[in-house]
């Protein structure tokens, strides 16, 4: 189920980014393009009845049945670098902004 | 030399460079020369990083054909630093973790660490291009790279679902255990298209109009010719270590190949805009890089992506200079060359270059390539270049008949670019006329090919 | 029309891989992950280079990773160069940000008059934030968390202090000798594996007993480091998006 909900999103934002003309709304499109990709991605790595990859004084033994923690920790970084580049997307519709007083792509040709 | 210090140098001098502006344009080249330097004394093999064996941690790894790309993507590095650093100092931890990136990118053997390089690279290229002042176009740079790595991420989380391992070499040797490939299907389409969009390849590369018609002498031979450079040779490199081609795959790939390449010349022949030409120009010849890495001919595809950075780097250096004032209208470039013979002469040697005459080193790859294609029987490949070819002379004669036409234009070039585009040249020259050195680094590729899992025929 | 055709395609297209990942008998189905045939099986087991009698919580003593959290042994020790590059994307987004918006003189101005009991109440929550965000940073190893998450928890105190207080203004120039010192730290201990282990970022230090605070040898000094740094760099990214041109 998990995997097609991440799917679904993946392919909203695919599907937002191909209509929207606003720079804002390409920046959100694609904010859902890829945390629709991490759930996909943390979907691949579970396991029925695993255990949350961390020994505790609850889950002490790697005996036990884990869910497989390495797309977490990919997630981790993936998350990371998506905030990266969404900051320096909103920097740059600043400076769109800035030159061309307007978000919408269409209200800019003129200059 | 342990080849993790061409990644850990520039990064480092990177995080010290934002404490002091004046030392930073002297830390990002005192982190080139190093590498430079530091690629004599490298010995091929595995470095693994963090005291893990793959395929559990990450690897470097180190071969003739890494060796000469690290030696391509770091001497045009240089180069376009020196010609530029006065001007853009104030970019000059963006040009430290764009090397960070781009050595990374060409030395990693882990499939995710790719794609953290692919990042790195990326968004350093999108703040490179900022210097154009079109935020515009730099923000489609970004969008376009990252639906991009995306893609490139989706696919390969694919195979590590199908396969449990990130290592190249463990997949690509798993891979090829494979009697039905079908289910490799997705995941390479997947990476084959994340990849085409750092590559220029043609239905993906709305981006590169924006981002190269404003170039400035920094963002266009960087664009054009370093990221150019290093994005093909990766490419490459995943295409024959990793790929398997067959059925609907080749189909697919081939198709997006011929009609990047056709449509690519066609666009650079109707263009009136010097800049536009040369950019149309280069998405063809992204295309054909491919085709030979995906027609089997990695270590002349690897030549041929050498001759096109060396070409790339002098046309668009040469341009993006004489435009900085009047624009890059072919009108009003007429006669540029008439008082500047040295600019005019690399200029010149660099698009015949480009075109494939003979003398110079582009003759002797795009030869040898069709060689090669012709004893394995495709035609349609070497009906494309040839095709290509000739439109390509069409449009470089047009164009420099056009420059070259005595006129009123003065435009003054640096003594030092001069130089520089004009060791350039000679080496284009250098490589046309003496075959030895490309014929024996061939060889040594030829071997080392074998070192990433699978062999592969050459 | 267009939109039209968009929805066509992506659904086209969702229809196309969902289609594929399911005949493909490769791919396992969800919750059917087969770890075993997976490198991860090792990164639970900690055999990827030696083997162990099994790992117990409490217990076990210098496995070849110490973290009780799997996810971070895996983070900040087996594929610790991922996590580098990771910083430095973060590291090259602050600087792109500081780049492009420009060094501004003036802060964005408040909509409405911050009160003093706005002021004081914020400073109170301010603390304990900070400390929330090093505590998690600290114990990233034991728990779930870590440098990232600490990181922008502290970053999310500079915010709380930028919202509730107009003449707030954080000192930039300490956040940039923090994020510098703090990356070349990480670069030194990367390079002084490298000359002690001759791995480039290979822990060199006692793993300890697993679960305990002070173990796992170089990964909650790793997460310190990341902490500070992400913290450092979220708050320049806040402090230039709340700043104007020159006014």
């Amino acid at each position: 189920m998990l995997q097609i909900a991440g799917l679904l999103l993946m392919m909203l934002g695919l599907y937002g980014l191909l209509t929207n003309r606003n720079v804002i709304k390409i920046i959100l499109a694609l904010n859902i393009l890829e945390i629709g990709l991490n759930i996909f991605i943390i979907s691949i790595g579970f396991v029925r009845g695993g255990e949350a990859p961390i020994f505790s004084s609850e889950t002490t033994s790697n005996a036990l049945v884990y869910v497989d923690p390495l797309p977490q920790a990919l997630v981790l970084t993936a998350i990371v670098i998506g905030v990266g580049t969404t900051a320096l997307g909103l920097a740059f519709a600043k400076q769109i902004y800035a030159k061309y007083h307007t978000f919408e792509l269409d209200e800019m040709g003129e200059e | 030399m342990n080849i993790a210090l061409f990644v850990a140098i520039p990064l480092g001098f990177a995080f010290i460079s934002i404490l002091h502006k004046k030392l930073a344009p002297i830390l990002l080249i005192a982190a080139s020369l190093f590498i430079i330097v530091g690629l004599s004394f490298v010995q091929n093999g595995e470095t693994v990083i963090g005291g893990f064996e793959a395929p559990y941690g990450i690897h470097l790894l180190m071969d003739s054909y890494r060796l000469t790309a690290l030696y391509i993507v770091n001497i045009l590095f240089l180069s376009v630093v020196l010609l530029n650093i006065r001007k853009y100092h104030q970019m000059s931890t963006v040009l430290l973790i764009s090397l960070t990136g781009l050595n990374g990118l060409i030395m990693t053997g882990d499939l995710f660490n790719l794609f953290v390089f692919l990042e790195i690279s990326g968004i350093s290229a999108y703040l490179i291009t900022s210097t154009n002042k079109n935020p515009l176009a730099s923000f489609q740079y970004l969008v376009a790279g990252t639906v991009g790595s995306s893609l490139y991420l989706f696919g390969l989380i694919l195979l590590y679902a199908m396969f449990g391992s990130l290592n190249l070499a463990d997949l690509s040797m798993q891979v090829s255990q494979l009697t039905d490939k079908t289910p490799v299907l997705l995941p390479f389409l997947l990476m084959f298209l994340g990849l085409g969009v750092e590559v220029k390849l043609l239905p993906l590369n709305s981006w590169v109009k924006g981002i190269l018609k404003d170039a400035n002498t920094l963002s266009g031979p960087m664009i054009a010719s370093v990221y150019a450079a290093a994005m093909s040779l990766v490419f490459g490199r995943i295409l024959i270590d990793l790929f398997v081609f067959e059925g609907r795959f080749i189909v697919i790939v081939s198709t997006i190949l011929l009609v990047s390449i056709l449509a690519g010349e066609a666009m650079a022949y109707q263009s009136k805009n010097v800049k536009e030409i040369l950019l149309y120009s280069s998405v063809a010849q992204a295309g054909l890089v491919v085709l030979l890495f995906v027609s089997g001919l990695a270590s002349w595809a690897l030549f041929m992506v050498m001759a096109n950075a060396i070409s790339k780097m002098i046309l668009f250096t040469i341009i993006a200079s004489a435009s900085e004032e009047n624009g890059d209208d072919i009108t009003v470039l007429q006669g540029i060359f008439t008082n500047n013979k040295l600019i005019g002469f690399s200029f010149t040697i660099a698009s015949l270059s480009v075109i494939g005459l003979p003398l110079f080193m582009g003759f002797v790859v795009k030869m040898n390539a069709l060689n090669h294609l012709f004893g394995e029987q495709m035609f349609l490949a070497i009906i494309a270049i040839l095709l290509a070819s000739v439109v390509e002379g069409i449009y470089f004669v047009r164009l420099l008949l056009h420059l070259w036409t005595p006129s009123e234009t003065t435009v003054t070039f640096d003594i030092r670019m001069k130089a520089v585009l004009f060791a350039l040249a000679v080496m284009l020259i250098v490589f046309g006329i003496t075959v030895e050195p490309i014929e024996s680094l061939k060889d040594t590729i030829e071997i080392g090919l074998n070192v990433g899992g699978t062999s592969w025929r050459i | 029309m267009k939109k039209v055709l968009a929805l066509v395609f992506v659904l086209v297209l969702g229809a196309l891989i969902m289609n594929h990942l399911n005949d493909n008998n490769l791919f396992a189905g969800f919750g059917d992950a087969m770890l075993e045939n997976r490198v991860s099986q090792s990164y639970i087991d900690r055999d990827a280079t030696e083997n162990n009698d099994g790992v117990v919580f409490d217990e076990s003593l210098d496995l070849e990773s110490g973290a009780a959290n799997t996810v971070t042994a895996i983070v900040a020790d087996y594929r610790s160069f991922d996590t580098l590059g990771e910083v430095t994307v973060l590291f090259i987004s602050s600087f792109g940000v500081a780049l492009l918006l420009g060094q501004s003189k003036k802060r964005i101005a408040l909509e409405f008059k911050p009160n003093f009991m706005l002021k004081i109440g914020s400073r109170a929550l301010f603390a304990v934030i900070l400390m929330t965000g090093v505590f998690v940073s600290i114990h990233g190893h034991l728990t779930p968390g870590g440098g990232f998450p600490g990181g922008a928890m502290i970053a999310s105190s500079m915010l709380l202090l930028y919202l509730a207080d107009d003449e707030f203004r954080a000192k930039m120039r300490g956040f940039k000798i923090l994020e510098s010192v703090m990356g070349v730290f990480y670069i030194i201990l990367g390079l002084a594996g490298l000359m002690i282990t001759g791995f480039f970022l290979e822990n060199f230090l006692d793993n300890g007993a697993l679960g305990t605070l002070f173990s796992a040898g170089m990964i909650p000094i790793v997460y310190i480091i990341i902490g500070l740094k992400v913290g450092s760099e979220i708050s320049s990214v806040i402090d230039h998006f709340l700043s104007e041109e020159g006014a």
